[in-house]
Order: C-alpha cells, then structure tokens, then sequence
C-alpha cells in the first residue's frame, strides 16, 4: 500500500511538473495589449471571398482621448519593440540610433529593437503570426498594402492624431519639409483621412546602364524614350555570346514602372479596381513581348539572387531594371569584377519624356496598436528618427532617398564624397538626379492583398512575355479579373 | 488452503491498476494533448472559418468545399503531386538499392563511396537547392554550359513548364496530343535533384537491411547452384521486403509533404505547385488560413490513404 502511495505520489508529481513547464518563463513585466477583436458581423455565412461579409474596421484608439492628455514619464518608463530587416550599415545605423534615443529622450521611452531574418515577406508573415498570437512589435517595417491588411483588423494605427497633436506633433513647417508625395504614399482612399505608415525608406524603379557599353554601340546617353530603350537593348543583344540588353528578373515592380512609363497606373485612383490592362498595360506587356521575342532580354531565374546584378557586372546585360537602393551594391560589384566600367543609373525611359511617370516605393514604419502611451512612445520614436540630421545620415547609411527636403542637400553631398563611388562618378551624380524623380512619382497599390495580386501579375508576364503562350490582351484582362476579386475579398466592409 | 481473491477485490485492482497506468502516461498524454491533438484540433476550427490574421466567420465545410469543386488549384496541385511522386519514388529506391547491393560486396573504397552518397542528404537542403538552381541556370548554369560543349541544345531546365514528351516530340518533328505532355521540364529537373539528396540515405537503410540478412542462407544457395539472379530474386528480395516496406513508406510520405527544395528551386513555378506549395501561397501570400488549413486537411487525407493502401499491400507481400 505504502508503495503504491509512493508511485501515485511521484506520478502526480511528473505530471504537475509536465504541466508547468510551459508556464515557467517568466511573464513580460509589461505584457502587451492583445489586439482588438474585429467587430462581429451577422452576415450569413458563404463563400470565404466575399467582401459582403468583411468586418467592419475597428476605429483606431489613438483618436479617442486626445493624444495631448497622454503623459509619459521618465520615472515610468514605457518600453516598445521594434522589428525590422535592414542589414549592413543600415541595420547598424537603426541600433545605434536606438541606443542614442534610449540615453537621451526625455520620455523615458526604452525601445528594443529586433532584426528579423529574411525577406519582407517573411517579416510580413512573422507580423501575421504575432498578430494572431495577441503579441505584435510596437513598430514595424510595413509596405504600404500590408499595413493596410493590418489595418482591416484594425491592428494598426493611425498617425494623422500624432502629426496633429499641439504637444507631441509636428509644426506646418516639420510636415512642409517632408516631401508630399512620401507622407501621401502612405495613405490608403480605402481609410479616408489615416496615414498608416510613417516614411522612413523611399527608392525609384531606375534603370542602370553599362555606360561603356552604350558608347560602343554609338549612343551619347542613356536612352529617354521607350523606343530609344528598347532599340539599343536590341542592339546589344547577342545571345550567341550570352550578352542580352536587359536582364528581368520577374520583379514585379518593374512591370509597374513600365505600366507608369507608358502613362498608366495599377490601381484606378480611388482604389476601386486594378487597371493595369489599360492601352499602358498592353503596351507595357508588348514591349517585354517583344524584347524575349528577339531575345533581347534574358530572364532571370527566381532562384539565382542578385542574378542581374551579377551579370550586369560581368557586362553581359546593357541594362538592368532595379530599385536606386541597389547604388553601393551595383558598386561594389562592378569594382570587384575583371574589367570594371563606367556606370549610372537613369529615369526609366519613358513613353512621353515630357511627361515622365516613376515607380517610387519603400517600406514605412507603422505603429500597432497597443496602449496610449506605447503608442504614442512609439510616434516620438518615428519622430525623432525624422530629424533633418537623423534622416540625412540614415539615407547615406542605408541608400535610400531623404524623406525630408532639409536633408536632401546633405545626403548627396555625404555620397558624392563616399569613397566607394570615387571611380564612378556617374553613378554619384545619379544619387543627387534621384530627387528631381520625386516629382514624378506614382506609387503602385498601397491596399490589402497586393501581394497576391504581384503573384498574377508575374504568372502574366511570364505566360504572355516570356514564354508567349497567350495573347497579351487577354493576359492582361485575365490578371485583371482575378486581381480584382482579390481586392473585393480584402476591402473594408461598405467600401 | 488459501481463499481465492473475490471478484470485488480483483475489480478495484484493475481499476487501481488502469489508474497507475495513467497516471504513469498522463506527462506524456499531457505533452500530446498539448502540442499534438489541440494544434490539429484548432486547425480544424480554423478550416471552418474564413480566417485571416483572426476569425472573421464561420462558413462550416466551405472552404473543403471550394477546394474541392471542379476546377480548383487543389486538383492540379494533387496531380502535381502525385505526379512529384511516381517519379521521384521508384527512380530513388531502385537507385538506392542498386547501389546498396553493390557497395554491399567486396568493393575497394566502399567505406568512401557510403559517405560520398550520403553526403547529400547531412547537407542543408536549401543550400545544396540554392546551388543547383544556379546548376540549371538557363544562360549561365554548368549544365547547359556542358550540354553546348557537346554541341547539343541548351535546356530552360527550371524555366521550362512544357512537358518532356512534348519537348522530345518538337525535337523529333512529331505531333503530340495533349495527354500525353508528361511531366514538365522544371518538374523533372527537380526530380533530379531530390534523386541526388535521397539516394544515399535511402542507400543506408538498404545496406541495414542487407546486412540482417543471414549469410548462411546465400551459403547454402550457393552450394545448391544459385546464380546471382536467384540470389537476389529468392533471398536479398524476400527478406528486405521489411526494409523495402518502410523505405517505400517514408519516401512515398515524404514526396506527398515536399516543400523545401521545390521551394527554392521554382517557387511553385512551372508545374511545380505541389499541394504543400499551394498550402503555402494560401496561408501566407493570401492570408487565408482558412482555406489553407482545408487544404492541409485534404492533403493528410491522401498522405493516410496512401499509408492504407501500402499497409494493405504490404501485409500480403512483407515477409517478416
């Protein structure tokens, strides 16, 4: 009996300590707000696509009590978590800022800042999973469509009370010397009024060109128009030598970029519908038609990273498609490579170079929701890392533009000195050619399931481009239809 | 003379008994309950509902249904699938075993031989897919570089989602019905490399078996005038077919699953979307978990009725 007791003791003992091993960590001193629920709908239940049924937003908190009654103390200190996945010197640039801010804010804001390994698909998906574990970051890297998804559950929250506040915002004169067209790529026709991101990080679809190349082949600049483009791609080209005009690596954007070159947009204005198989549209597709077609162009595989960059650098492509982020990157590489040459980048070419259209993108920075005073920490944090001084040195570090106009002069002054492009001072002077684009700017589609929609968009080109199996019209009017039901299924309700 | 144990007291034995047993099983019950049974159990609920970062309603089977309806990606992804499969699995374990039987003999250099062939499979799986993805590089891959050495046409490889029937019959001249296309290019070329990977590993397993085969039995065979062939064919066969079991049954399992190196290779591209890729799109470019979560319910249904089907063959054909 007393045996028995024994082993019955034990046993209860491994199972009391079975189950507290998943609650031995400790709890966060502060743990995070779970995020809202979304508002239940009474709508019968169907088919999982159909916008009908689509709850309707949460309204975001920061609006409710007046961002000005918040109060943050330095004896209470308000901790926040940043994720993102910049790597190299701007990674660097990001923790040493945060290090700096932690030391000196007034506020006793303590922000954690965490890089997240891989792609921005994946931070996307890592935020996706935390937001249905109830334990999103603070502040993450967003592209304008995800914040958006984020924003049909009512995750994220809207900046425009924290711009505005009398004690915590900016002046006319701050938010007048952020260019315009950067703070509106962040608002969404869907959230009428909201500014789901806040811009830290902007680049342009550009085009690089092997300078050397285009002199060999009789041309005095880069080329302005499409046909000039498409011509001396075709010039180029001798497949027989593996030598191609243009490099395509399927990034969707550049389609994009041809789309706004040819005078047309993605998505119609008011967010209501994909257009991209406007009369632009099939003359975008067309071009890329023909350029595989004469075997002008060369595709990349998905698999081979940084494919055209490689390439480019071993001149077998004349011209590549790519984000201006790439500049110290494109450098770097034709620095190291046999022969290196003469390079820049350039304004795509465009249909009408009077009336020039540019794919200008970039992750922002959007806040989740969680309390008012991590959210409003969390803005102070944005703020203060949009300093003129901040933002130019973060735009030399990390490659993007300045978001602000004050900045700008300094950050292209700091890359015309950088060393790395000191044999190349093309592409130098193409940095500073960046901000005379900003004008011109046109952003792609900043709504919910974008993302899918690039998917179409590059199952089209390939079908009807690269491999020519179906017509481009119908390509395009097939994309279309379905990138459109996608937008139906991810549209707030009554929208 | 002892009283025998009454039926009561023999009762709450065995209940006290069941109890013990329990309480012996219940860290290990717990352990499942917790991160086995409640994730497939919630994974369930999640089928049920359109489910994007949460739930937004419940629409009961009808994301099995969407999947299910004629036409849908989950067919096509099923085929590729299954066709992923047939071709992979008796090219790999007749691969296996060929080598297997060989480097089993007296062979010089068989240590070495045993660790080249496994060595693919210890290596990290998106490593070695990264490396041959730029192998079949259309323009600027080794493969295509040694097929233009030997003055034959360069291949699209992993570009190419034309099957290798018509391929072949475009070559040739001749016309070609639809049906009979075959698997794609890109397909095949996967194929390829999910042979490299798994070829030495399955090899392993095969030397195991052969080497709980007794030798007496190819001694007295031998004495009894067997050649080779008989060898093979009435003892190596008969008695791996255990091994040849459980091989066929991890690799078939493993095929219907495979999602890594196809991952890096094509994405999902060029009749390559197997139903693991499909679930993946769905859950993560999408953001429709509940419709994913159907389809890896489908998914598991077809990975368990294959597992039926082979227990049922192989409980006439497995000799123990």
């Amino acid at each position: 009996m007393k045996n028995r007791l024994f082993i019955a003791t034990l046993a209860c003992s491994l199972i009391l300590a079975a189950c507290a091993t998943p609650t031995a960590a400790p709890a966060p001193a502060e743990p995070m707000q779970p995020p809202a629920q979304p508002a239940e709908t009474s709508a019968p239940a169907a088919e999982p696509t159909q916008a009908a049924e689509m709850p309707t937003p949460a309204p975001t908190e920061a609006t409710a009590g007046g961002v000005d009654s918040i109060v943050l103390s330095k004896d209470q200190p308000t901790e926040i978590l940043f994720w993102h996945r910049y790597s190299g010197g701007a990674q660097k640039f990001v923790e040493q800022f945060v290090e700096k801010f932690n030391a000196e804010n007034p506020f006793g804001i303590k922000v954690t800042v965490e890089k997240i390994d891989g792609s921005y698909a994946d931070l996307y998906n890592k935020i996706n999973a935390a937001l249905q574990g109830g334990t999103p970051p603070n502040i993450a890297q967003a592209y304008q469509n995800q914040a958006s998804f984020y924003r049909l559950d009512g995750h994220v929250v809207d900046l425009m009370p924290f711009i505005n506040s009398q004690k915590y915002g900016l002046t006319p004169d701050e938010i007048a010397d952020y260019y315009p067209f950067f703070l509106e790529s962040d608002k969404n026709p869907q959230f009428p009024g909201e500014l789901l991101g806040w811009p830290t990080s902007r680049s342009a679809a550009v085009l690089y060109v092997n300078l050397d190349w285009l002199k060999e082949l009789g041309a005095t600049e880069p080329p302005k128009t499409l046909a000039e483009f498409e011509e001396l791609a075709c010039k180029a080209s001798d497949p027989a030598n593996e030598r191609y005009g243009l490099a395509w690596q399927g990034d969707v954007s550049n389609f994009a970029a041809l789309v706004f070159a040819n005078g047309g947009r993605v998505l119609s204005e008011d967010a209501r519908e994909y257009v991209f198989n406007s009369e632009a549209g099939v003359e975008a597709l067309s071009l890329l038609r023909r350029l595989f077609e004469k075997q002008c162009a060369v595709e990349i595989p998905a698999a081979e990273r940084f494919g055209e960059q490689t390439r480019f650098a071993a001149q077998k492509v004349l011209f590549v498609m790519a984000s201006s982020t790439g500049l110290p990157f494109y450098a770097d590489a034709v620095a190291k490579s046999e022969k290196p040459f003469r390079w820049t980048y350039v304004m795509f070419p465009q249909k009408d170079p009077a009336q020039p259209v540019v794919d200008i993108y970039g992750a922002s920075w959007s806040v989740f929701k969680s309390t008012p005073e991590k959210e409003l920490a969390s803005w102070l944090f944005l703020k203060a890392f949009t300093e003129p001084e901040n933002i130019a040195q973060w735009a030399v570090a990390s490659g993007y533009m300045a978001v602000r106009k004050s900045a700008a002069p300094k950050a292209i002054e700091a890359v015309k000195k950088d060393e790395r492009y000191a044999n190349f001072p093309e592409a130098a002077q193409a940095y500073e050619r960046l901000y005379e684009m900003v004008q011109y700017g046109a952003i792609e589609a900043p709504v919910a399931g974008y993302d899918p929609v690039r998917k179409l968009m590059s199952d089209m080109i390939s079908a009807a481009a690269i491999k020519r199996e179906v017509d481009v019209k119908a390509a395009l009017d097939d994309a279309v239809a379905k990138a459109n039901e996608i937008l139906k299924e991810n549209v707030p309700q009554g929208y | 003379m002892t009283r025998p144990p009454s039926r009561t007291w023999l009762n709450r034995r065995a209940v006290n008994e069941a109890l013990l047993a329990l309480l012996f099983l219940a860290p290990a019950l717990v352990l499942f309950l917790a991160f086995t049974f409640f994730p497939i159990g919630f994974g369930f609920v999640i089928s049920l509902h359109n489910w994007r970062v949460g739930p937004r309603e419940f629409v009961g089977l009808g994301n099995y249904a969407r999947a299910l309806a004629g036409g849908s990606e989950f067919w096509s992804s099923l085929v590729a699938t299954l066709t992923y499969s047939a071709l992979a699995v008796p090219i790999q374990l007749t691969l296996a075993l060929a080598l297997a039987y060989l480097l089993f003999q007296k062979v010089r250099g068989k240590a070495l031989f045993r660790v080249v062939m496994f060595l693919p499979w210890v290596t990290s799986t998106v490593a070695t897919a990264a490396v041959w993805a730029r192998l079949y590089s259309p323009d600027i891959g080794l493969i295509n570089g040694a097929l233009k050495a030997l003055g034959l046409q360069p291949m699209r490889w992993l570009l190419e989602d034309k099957g290798i029937f018509t391929l072949m019959a475009r070559d040739w001249g001749l016309p070609i019905p639809a049906w009979l296309t075959g698997p794609s290019l890109a397909m095949v070329s996967v194929v390829i490399y999910t042979t490299w990977v798994f070829v030495g590993y399955n090899m392993t397993l095969f030397l195991a078996g052969l080497g709980n085969i007794p030798p007496e039995m190819y001694e007295a065979a031998k004495i009894d005038g067997a050649n080779g062939w008989q060898l093979f064919r009435h003892i190596t066969w008969p008695l791996l077919s255990p091994t040849t079991f459980f091989v066929v049954l991890i690799t078939i399992i493993g095929t219907l699953k495979a999602f890594n190196h196809i991952w890096v290779m094509t994405q999902g591209e060029n009749g390559t979307q197997t139903a693991s890729i499909l679930i993946y799109r769905q859950f993560y470019e999408f953001q429709r978990a509940g419709y994913a979560s159907a389809l890896a319910f489908l998914l598991s249904g077809v990975i368990l009725l294959a597992t039926l089907i082979q227990n049922r063959i192989a409980a006439q054909r497995v000799h123990y």
